[in-house]
């Protein structure tokens, strides 16, 4: 559990997450993006909508579309323009809503965006940029909520989407 | 010769998921349909009904990224059609060099909306456009097909 979460990553306000699979949620009709990080301690689950499930799978799988698609659209303007995604960061839980921001190095600077974490984890997995979640975050959400979730599954709901 | 269009509206084809997206030339008749997915076809809908959603949405995303990174989109040109498959070019200025992206209209379009900026194609693909197709589809639909959905 993640009681004791800040003792356990004593002096880091963030950890990197690594995506270990997309699931199909069939009590909300939507998808669960897994996250973990790298010691496998801790997890986060993110609930998104099929649209946005569609651009990670694509990613995830590397699916090659004869045309790009709105993410690849975004990592061509920044490659074209010789701007860098830093990191991507999933900052914030309000009402069950995640906020994140992407970082980007332009020129000499550094921007922050503003965006929901399915199009920053989208982009980050496209331009292999590192996807980190605040502590904060990861303790606010509640890993008993997944592990109900979990044990209602049955074997037939974990399809090909499970990465 | 580039031909700007304006955005007429979005259609819904009630029978795949799909979306027509209706152009039409500023100074003439003639009519560019260009079929896009749903999630596309949402996001021209909500810029031309100006529509703020409560969380960026991936094309609110793209501006806000091309905003805060001082480029601007000049324009976007609907540039041919392959396959029966539409091309489009995004002009940006970025660092003070002019780009040209390539992208799916439907894109191009949803950004163009949110940017203010013109739409053009050219004559060859008002020439070449699938103009009977869009035909048989019309004469399909049922009027109750046009709900609120048609703007």
């Amino acid at each position: 559990m993640t009681g004791d979460i800040q003792d356990t990553h004593k002096g880091k306000t963030m950890l990197q997450m690594k995506v270990r699979g997309l699931m199909y949620d069939p009590f909300n009709n939507a998808f669960i993006i897994i996250l973990r990080d790298e010691q496998e301690k801790e997890v986060l689950p993110v609930w998104i909508g099929k649209p946005e499930a569609g651009a990670i799978s694509f990613a995830l799988e590397g699916v090659f579309t004869p045309r790009p698609m709105t993410h690849d659209l975004m990592k061509s303007i920044l490659d074209s323009s010789n701007a860098k995604v830093i990191s991507v960061v999933i900052t914030d839980l309000k009402d069950n809503t995640y906020f994140a921001k992407i970082h980007i190095a332009y020129q000499d600077s550094e921007y922050t965006v503003d965006s929901r974490p399915s199009d920053a984890i989208a982009l980050a997995l496209r331009v292999d940029a590192p996807i980190f979640a605040t502590l904060a975050v990861i303790q606010k959400h509640s890993t008993e909520e997944l592990d109900r979730w979990l044990e209602n599954l049955r074997p037939e709901d974990f399809g090909k989407s499970d990465a | 010769m580039d031909i700007k269009l304006n955005v007429q509206g979005v259609l819904t084809d009630p029978k795949t998921e799909t979306q027509v997206v209706l152009l039409r030339a500023e100074d003439g008749q003639e009519v560019l349909p260009i079929w896009v997915g749903a999630i596309e076809g949402g996001a021209i809908k909500f810029a031309l009904e100006g529509i703020l959603p409560a969380r960026p949405m991936t094309h609110d995303l793209l501006k806000s990224m091309i905003d805060h990174l001082g480029f601007r989109v000049q324009k976007v040109i609907i540039t041919e059609i392959k396959n029966n498959t539409y091309y489009a070019l995004i002009y940006l200025e970025s660092g003070g060099s002019l780009l040209s992206i390539d992208s799916r209209p439907s894109d191009a379009i949803a950004l163009a909306l949110r940017t203010h900026v013109p739409i053009y194609t050219t004559d060859e693909v008002l020439k070449q456009k699938a103009g009977d197709s869009l035909d048989t589809w019309l004469e399909r639909l049922n009027p109750k097909d046009f709900g609120d959905k048609n703007v």
